[in-house]
């Protein structure tokens, strides 16, 4: 009753997550860097002011195939992607389809400390080096997945409030430089650019692939669905809010020449009257925290593939792939490498979670797998 | 204490019969020395036993009349010298010919044990006692023990008298409204105050004995009705496994048996309040009384109890919620405004309004330390004067701490030390942490503030959201007795922040907390 066993190998029944958990973590899973460069990497594909249709679309998209990794995953219940893969593709190549997905995770650990490091060395810790700033936020995370999913699950929702109440503070702040004419014309150019635009913001929406491995600790895994769908529409209104704040604080033009749009839009108003000027430093407190969250989750993740895949401990992989993942973080050199780095994970996520659990489904179906049940 | 040992061979303990089963075995063991039919030679065996000590009386006798050597031992001071002399010698003392109207020669006869019980003493506790050890032990407690030439199981009288306080307000839980009763250092009295505080149905009050050399009661309390019976086997296998010479206090038995010893912050919770005691019993928690101390234990507990007081619940809603506000924006000014100050003078100064960064950086100029050195410096200033204030006697206490913090500022200031800015925000931290209404919490987070500082030093704000995740890592993972420490924040359940931060009219909350796992979820009535 007290202390939970420590052992992640089989999930244990207490260590079971609720609905309402499940959408907080894909939450937090998908917001990360996106609050910050979405509006610049969409407005570089769109060009016109319709962003926030794209983002819209894009949202739909990820929907869709979040439901497909539900689908698939509710095949097999009690089981992550790890566990049941071979049951859909034999032995090795599933052993190969979850390595790359631990690598996935991996990667985009990396990713996420390092952009962490840029913005946070770039405004707020000038000077300090990369490491030092990585290093002590990695050693958090690793102490909070030591615990399991619950107590992740249960710090992404002490973060979301704080993060949803501070988000909507910043953004209505800046209604002040807010100008609607740099949201016209509407469809002005037709529909053809927003479609252009939507595989990039369908990108910034990466984090549902986490329902191929919580579902397994569902307490109720038939709200999958439906956690996922409210864990994707959240983001969605996040993402709006800022495109359309952005954009229509700095126009098209004035997006793509900046490399944190967001945060430029904070820092380019001032508030007298109240007891802050400036909110930048808000934005960034909690932008640092949902940048641990998704960072948690990697680390979580990949850690639990491992485990599952060579049926060990799991807290033997937690260390040893702290310094595996600090490494990936140091490989971009500068600031254009991160964003090059984000990109070829946006694109690694496309096959891995766009394409291969619809194959998978389709897979399993031909074979009848055993496994239907009746939740 | 023996508890332990009888565990290897009962399975349940609270069990009465069990429990009378394991005191024969405890006892055969030490058989050695019986109480034997001769006076004289039980005399000696408990001196033998008892040795040197002036404060334990032998008073030897004759029973009325009939010749029969007796004699009564008791302790000077735990014993009750009236109740003795009125109840034990005068009655045996007595001529009993005249008093029972019979034969001199038929009461001699007839002076059995049986006949003293229940004719002679008119004492309620009687008990008859086989051994020597055990003579002494209850004569060491208080009882009187009571040797008749002749007659061989002694008989223990209970006349012991513990010296009390009488029931005061308690002094660590000041309250506006509410009763003014406090727990006392006497169990009984304690418990009598749980019993009386309303006719509860199904309290039960388990015994225990801690402590190996000096074995003081321990009372477990919950309401049979209501609680998980899962929790009170955790806490009565984590009691029974206490294993010390002496429990003085039962802060002994708080760090005995809480669930993490390296966190900073307390899983159980301690107060000196019987309406707080009842008010967790009802919710299906466990209280824990110790002899000896008026501090009574709370388990499990959760962070949101910690900045909960009675007087919530006292009060209409509508100040108890806003009360409850003030205390969680007070934990937050309390935890983070020294290491905001530091973060942003020593790496953020563009990011506070431009005028008063002026004016903080014009006061500031003079000051030839950085932020974390002159914020340290304060705070353990106020720190020490709080403490200083606190061991003084209690006339001069407050004032030394209003005049102490005073005259330090203002002195820290002039002297150009500090910048007046951070006078105040030390004052705001020391006032806030004092309107923690949990002393334990106050102590932590304390603590945590000066974590806080240091990590803001070294990092910035980013120390600081570091600092925030890493404590809120570790409290989203601290349990206390198998309930988490952050529920019921988290996980949400919508239907129990009804008395979170908000506290919502009492015919709103209607439901214990789920957490509890209670047998009976509903609050009667």
């Amino acid at each position: 009753m007290i202390k939970g066993s420590e052992s992640e190998v089989m999930i244990n029944s207490k260590d079971r997550i609720t609905t309402p958990q499940t959408a907080i973590v894909v939450i937090n899973f998908i917001l990360g860097t996106g609050i910050l460069t979405l509006p610049r990497t969409a407005a570089e594909q769109v060009k016109t002011p319709d962003v926030w249709l794209t983002v819209i679309l894009g949202g739909i998209v990820t929907m869709i195939a979040a439901i497909i990794m539900v689908k698939l995953s509710r095949k097999f219940p009690g089981k992550t992607f790890y566990q049941y893969s071979k049951e859909i593709t034999g032995k090795w190549l599933s052993k190969l389809i979850s390595l790359l997905m631990i690598g996935y995770f991996l990667l985009l650990g990396g990713f996420h400390a390092r952009s962490l490091a840029e913005v946070t060395g770039y405004l707020l810790l000038e000077g300090t080096p990369t490491w030092a700033i990585i290093m002590p936020f990695m050693w958090i995370s690793l102490y909070l997945i030591r615990g399991g999913i619950n107590p992740i699950a249960r710090l992404f929702e002490i973060i979301f409030p704080i993060t949803v109440i501070l988000f909507l503070l910043v953004a209505f702040m800046s209604i002040k430089i807010f100008e609607i004419d740099n949201l016209r014309p509407v469809l002005g150019s037709g529909v053809l650019p927003v479609l252009k635009g939507v595989k990039t913001t369908a990108l910034a929406f990466t984090g549902p692939e986490i329902m191929l491995i919580i579902l397994a600790f569902m307490k109720e895994p038939h709200k999958a669905g439906k956690a996922a769908l409210v864990g994707i529409t959240i983001p969605i209104f996040i993402y709006v809010i800022t495109v359309v704040m952005v954009i229509g604080a700095l126009s098209i033009d004035g997006v793509v020449i900046r490399t944190w749009p967001t945060l430029d839009l904070i820092r380019s108003f001032e508030l007298t009257g109240l007891i802050f000027e400036r909110f930048d430093s808000l934005l960034l407190v909690v932008w640092i925290m949902q940048m641990f969250a998704s960072f948690t989750i990697n680390h979580y993740a990949a850690s639990l593939g491992l485990s599952q895949l060579f049926q060990k401990n799991i807290h033997p992989f937690m260390y040893g792939l702290l310094p595996v993942i600090y490494l990936i973080s140091m490989i971009p050199k500068n600031i254009n490498d991160v964003f090059k780095l984000g990109d070829v994970i946006g694109n690694i996520a496309l096959v891995l979670f766009g394409f291969l659990p619809l194959l998978l489904l389709i897979i399993s179906k031909i074979k009848g797998v055993k496994y239907e049940t009746n939740l | 204490m023996k508890v332990k040992k009888w565990r290897s061979t009962i399975k349940k303990i609270g069990n009465h019969a069990n429990e009378k089963e394991n005191k024969q075995e405890f006892t055969s063991q030490n058989s050695s020395n019986h109480v034997t039919d001769h006076l004289a030679l039980t005399l000696k065996a408990v001196k033998n036993e008892i040795g040197h000590n002036s404060d334990v009386h032998f008073r030897e006798f004759i029973i009325g009349r009939t010749g029969i050597q007796a004699a009564i031992i008791f302790v000077e001071g735990l014993s009750d010298k009236d109740l003795i002399e009125k109840h034990i010698l005068s009655s045996l003392m007595a001529d009993f010919s005249k008093e029972y109207q019979q034969d001199q020669l038929y009461v001699k006869e007839s002076l059995s044990k049986q006949f003293i019980k229940s004719q002679v003493l008119s004492i309620s506790d009687v008990e008859e006692v086989h051994f020597i050890k055990e003579v002494t032990s209850k004569v060491l407690t208080g009882s009187t023990a009571l040797l008749i030439d002749g007659i061989s199981p002694a008989l223990i009288l209970g006349t012991s008298k513990v010296k009390t306080r009488t029931i005061e307000e308690p002094v660590s839980e000041a309250l506006v409204r509410g009763p003014r009763v406090g727990f006392t250092e006497s169990l009984s009295d304690n418990t009598s105050l749980l019993r009386g505080s309303g006719d509860i149905e199904n309290l039960s009050l388990v015994k225990f004995q801690v402590g190996k050399r000096s074995k003081k009661d321990l009372v477990v309390a919950y309401i049979k009705e209501i609680v998980d019976p899962e929790l009170v086997e955790e806490v009565e296998k984590r009691i029974t496994k206490i294993d010390l010479d002496n429990v003085p206090e039962s802060g002994y038995v708080e760090q005995l048996i809480e669930d993490n010893y390296l966190s900073l912050f307390p899983q159980v919770q301690n107060t000196e309040r019987p309406d707080r005691v009842i008010a967790a019993l009802m919710e299906g928690r466990v209280a824990i009384l110790l002899d000896g101390t008026p501090f009574a234990l709370i388990a499990p507990v959760t962070f949101s109890m910690m900045l909960q007081s009675p007087e919530d619940y006292y009060e209409r809603w509508i100040p108890g919620t806003f009360i409850r506000f003030l205390r969680y924006i007070a934990v937050v000014l309390s935890l983070f405004t020294p290491a905001l100050y530091i973060a942003f003078i020593s790496f953020h100064p563009g990011m506070i309004p431009t005028k008063l960064a002026i004016s903080i950086i014009g006061t500031k100029s003079g000051v030839p330390f950085p932020a974390l050195i002159e914020a340290l410096f304060m705070e353990i200033a106020i720190e020490i004067l709080r403490e200083a204030g606190l061991r003084l006697p209690k006339p001069i206490g407050p004032a030394m701490g209003i005049v102490g913090g005073l005259i330090i500022g203002e002195a820290a200031v002039q002297a150009g030390i500090v910048s007046p800015i951070l006078v105040i925000i030390v004052a705001l931290t020391a006032i806030s942490s004092f309107a923690i209404p949990q002393y334990s919490v106050g102590i932590s987070l304390r603590i945590l503030r000066f974590i806080a500082m240091l990590c803001a030093a070294i990092l910035g704000l980013y120390g600081v959201v570091l600092f925030f995740l890493f404590m809120t890592s570790h409290l989203v993972k601290l349990k206390s007795f198998g309930v988490s420490y952050m529920s019921p924040a988290v996980p949400y359940r919508l239907s129990e922040w009804k008395d979170l931060m908000v506290r919502m009219p009492l015919m709103m909350m209607k439901r214990r907390p789920k957490m509890m796992h209670t047998k009976d979820s509903l609050r009667k009535g």
